[in-house]
């Protein structure tokens, strides 16, 4: 590219420009101006709807989100927001409710994914050997996985309820009836089983994915060098894993993080606030109480939250780039 | 592709293939609208309608709304969002702009939509009305009411007294035909039909009160106004709930998950919203509870050959009996609607005195006209009689802006009590101090 080309310079990367003028072998000023166009469209027209998705159903909400939590604004009111500042910010650290959210998600998340990790860790070894009916075994543990969690939890609820599974199983037991869901103390537990029983397929396929990369010769050499079997999975599986992990690890983080159908369907948030997570506290505000501008602001607290914890995350696993 | 040498066809290709994202994009939004689409034909009406009870969506939808398209030629389009879901809804419906034409609510409710400038008033048509119809409907139209003017049309009377089972009664010693005609009187004999296991477990509660989400507020409201309180001044500006009333009232309500000597089990339950082959009174789970009209009439009919009776209102000693009765969910027109005309025809559709019975009587509602009170399907009703019988010792909930986030600010207070994380009165009061900056701020 010249100088003398300011058209083309303007409206064409360089790089996709370079790369095409090394592709066509023609050095000629004006044929060049011609193909670096036509493939220019080319990549326009291949990449405008994408980009156009995720300008106005991606970007834009996000933005606008942004815009709304420095603003006052209820749905239902004709005036549309109205400016605030940064009061919806600084009124969270007064908010008792958003800070019992707060702990509420961070204990889930706690509660959730250590455990998640560790059984689909410990699944995923299991399966990775052959033997007879695995493939129906894997297939099994990851059809939780691909069943809506909504669907997932209105199941859990009836399992959980007075006249439900687990009841009646303790009930043939000669073992008294528990208020699972309705009881300040079991409830978030309760919501947390299910939880991992839902994670653990997709947990457990990515991990299985992450076993079979590592190569064999690595194991072999690890046993010539006389180590036994838990020296095998210290150091050379978990090592080996540690890219799988750190994407399971964050990727749990953000989901469990917004935790919400599960809560919406299980506990609507009670008994006292005991399940009510950032997410679900959102919503009310947003749509129960019309205040969309704190409720935004919520948002972005969270996400904010999350992008740290998830950073904390690859940083204590993957350890840092060099 | 072509080779393309000119430069403004370039554009022109640009702007074009924009043109044709931006159209599938849009489109895609289009279709995923809930905005419903008009007939080409004829004129239509979306409707929503709030709750999940069985029966009467079979009877809307299958049978009145088919009934009215055929008179007037409209297109119906009925939609039940479960109650819980409904305010939700709406807000979500009204900021997107696809609210609905006409939508049911409770007319707790009303006040917020009415301040926001949602909701049309039905004043001028109330007046079409002939003087025979105003003077039928003239004791349900008050609840409907927000500053004096009507916005919401209530389709029947609702409330919610104690059903007992008398078979219950008679073995626990207490006399079926002599029930307890006050709230301590109720307790006492609650103890006597509570059975418990081997674990000390309840097993049939001896009353059971709504305590669930919302629930628990209309029951506090219910045991308030009998302790002689209210949970408002009456022009809704000031705070009354966090009186001695309140305290006697909510401590009762706690009394009855005591630990040692309680008389109900599953503490936040929902049992008012469960199908009828679940209710604990059917299945002997529970020997008295509170329960709506609607969900009685549904227990009566399932359980053929027992002898379920309804107590009248209670009180605490010295105070007249309360029970939260009146007028019932409404439809209400959306001030937004294009088919104004053709909403409140639906809704006059409703109110019609023959449409109407159809509806009260099939879904085992009380009914909105007095004249239909004089009908044998009515007279020969003893839930129903039980409930006329109480009407004048109704009570409900104030309609006031942000009574939604008020109730549920007592709500939450009601259920730290009900679980003994703080005591009556500091409940009472932590409601009060939270709930007023919301009554100010609206009001």
């Amino acid at each position: 590219m010249t100088a003398a080309d300011p058209v083309v310079t303007a409206r064409v990367p360089s790089v996709l420009s370079q790369n095409s003028r090394r592709a066509s072998g023609n050095t000629a000023p004006g044929r060049k101006r011609r193909k670096w166009s036509r493939t220019a469209i080319a990549g326009l027209l291949f990449v405008a709807p994408a980009a156009l998705y995720l300008i106005i159903f991606q970007l834009a909400p996000v933005l606008y989100g942004l815009v709304l939590s420095f603003t006052r604004y209820s749905p239902i009111s004709r005036l549309g927001p109205q400016p605030v500042g940064f009061a919806n910010y600084s009124a969270l650290f007064t908010n008792g409710a958003f800070g019992n959210a707060l702990l509420v998600t961070g204990r889930y998340v706690l509660q959730v994914l250590p455990l998640t990790v560790i059984i689909a860790l410990a699944l995923a070894l299991l399966v990775n050997r052959p033997f007879r009916g695995v493939g129906f075994f894997r297939s099994a543990l990851y059809v939780p996985h691909i069943v809506s969690l909504t669907a997932v939890s209105l199941v859990w609820l009836w399992i959980y309820s007075q006249n439900g599974l687990i009841n009646d199983v303790l009930h043939t037991i000669g073992l008294p009836s528990q208020a699972w869901l309705l009881g300040p103390a079991t409830a978030l537990n309760a919501a947390s089983a299910m939880r991992i029983w839902k994670a653990l397929g997709s947990n457990m396929v990515l991990l299985l994915a992450g076993l079979q990369s590592i190569p064999g010769e690595l194991y072999e050499a690890a046993r010539v060098d006389g180590a036994n079997r838990w020296q095998l999975f210290r150091y050379v599986t978990l090592p080996g894993l540690r890219p799988m992990l750190t994407y399971v690890v964050v990727m749990d983080i953000i989901f469990l993080a917004q935790g919400f159908a599960e809560i919406y369907v299980l506990t609507k948030g009670g008994p006292l606030s005991s399940t009510t997570t950032v997410n679900y506290l959102i919503y009310t505000q947003a749509f129960q109480y019309n205040q969309l501008g704190a409720a935004s602001a919520m948002a972005f607290v969270l996400f904010a939250l999350i992008i740290g914890f998830s950073f904390l995350s690859l940083r204590g696993i993957a350890g840092r780039q060099r | 592709m072509a080779v393309i040498t000119n430069r403004r066809t370039r554009i022109g290709l640009i702007a074009a293939s924009v043109a044709v994202a931006a159209g599938l994009v849009l489109s895609g939004c289009s279709g995923a609208s809930t905005s419903p689409s008009k007939d080409a034909g004829g004129r239509s009406l979306t409707v929503w309608f709030p709750g999940n009870n069985e029966t009467e969506i079979k009877l809307v939808e299958k049978k009145i709304v088919p009934a009215f398209e055929k008179k007037t030629g409209a297109t119906v389009q009925v939609t039940y969002v479960d109650w819980g879901d409904i305010s939700t809804k709406l807000n979500s419906a009204f900021a997107a702009g696809t609210a609905p034409d006409v939508f049911g609510h409770g007319p707790a409710a009303a006040a917020d939509f009415v301040s926001n400038g949602r909701l049309s008033s039905l004043d001028s048509h109330l007046k079409d009305l002939s003087d025979a119809d105003r003077k039928d409907l003239a004791a349900a139209l008050p609840g409907g009411r927000v500053d004096g003017k009507q916005y919401l049309m209530p389709l029947s009377n609702q409330g919610s007294l104690i059903m007992y089972d008398a078979a219950a009664f008679t073995s626990a010693g207490l006399d079926p035909d002599k029930p307890p005609t006050t709230w301590p009187a109720l307790l006492t004999a609650a103890k006597k039909l509570t059975e418990r296991d081997s674990s000390g477990q309840i097993t049939r509660s001896g009353l059971l009160l709504p305590s669930q989400d919302i629930g628990r507020q209309q029951t506090f409201a219910t045991l308030l106004a009998g302790a002689g309180g209210s949970q408002l001044n009456a022009s809704g500006s000031k705070i009354l709930w966090d009186s001695a009333a309140g305290t006697k009232a909510l401590s009762y309500f706690a009394s009855l998950y005591d630990a040692k000597d309680g008389v109900s089990s599953s503490l936040g339950q929902d049992y008012s919203n469960a199908p009828v082959n679940q209710q604990p009174i059917l299945l002997g789970t529970a020997a008295t509870a509170m329960m709506s009209s609607t969900s009685m009439e549904q227990v009566i009919a399932a359980g053929s050959g027992r002898d379920l009776r309804v107590m009248a209102p209670l009180s605490f000693p010295g105070n007249k009996a309360a029970a939260l009765e009146g007028a019932g969910p409404g439809l209400m027109i959306n001030a937004d609607s294009k088919e104004q005309a053709l909403a409140w025809k639906f809704i006059s559709y409703f109110i019609d005195s023959k449409v109407n019975s159809e509806y009260t009587q099939g879904i085992g509602a009380i009914p909105l006209r007095a004249s239909a009170a004089q009908t044998s399907a009515v007279k020969n009703d003893p839930i129903l009689q039980a409930f006329l019988k109480a009407a004048p010792n109704g009570i409900s909930n104030p309609n006031v802006p942000s009574w939604v986030q008020v109730r549920d600010i007592v709500d939450k207070h009601l259920e730290q009590a009900l679980h003994e994380t703080v005591s009556p009165k500091e409940a009472l009061q932590q409601a009060a101090t939270e709930a007023l900056p919301v009554l100010q701020a609206n009001g």
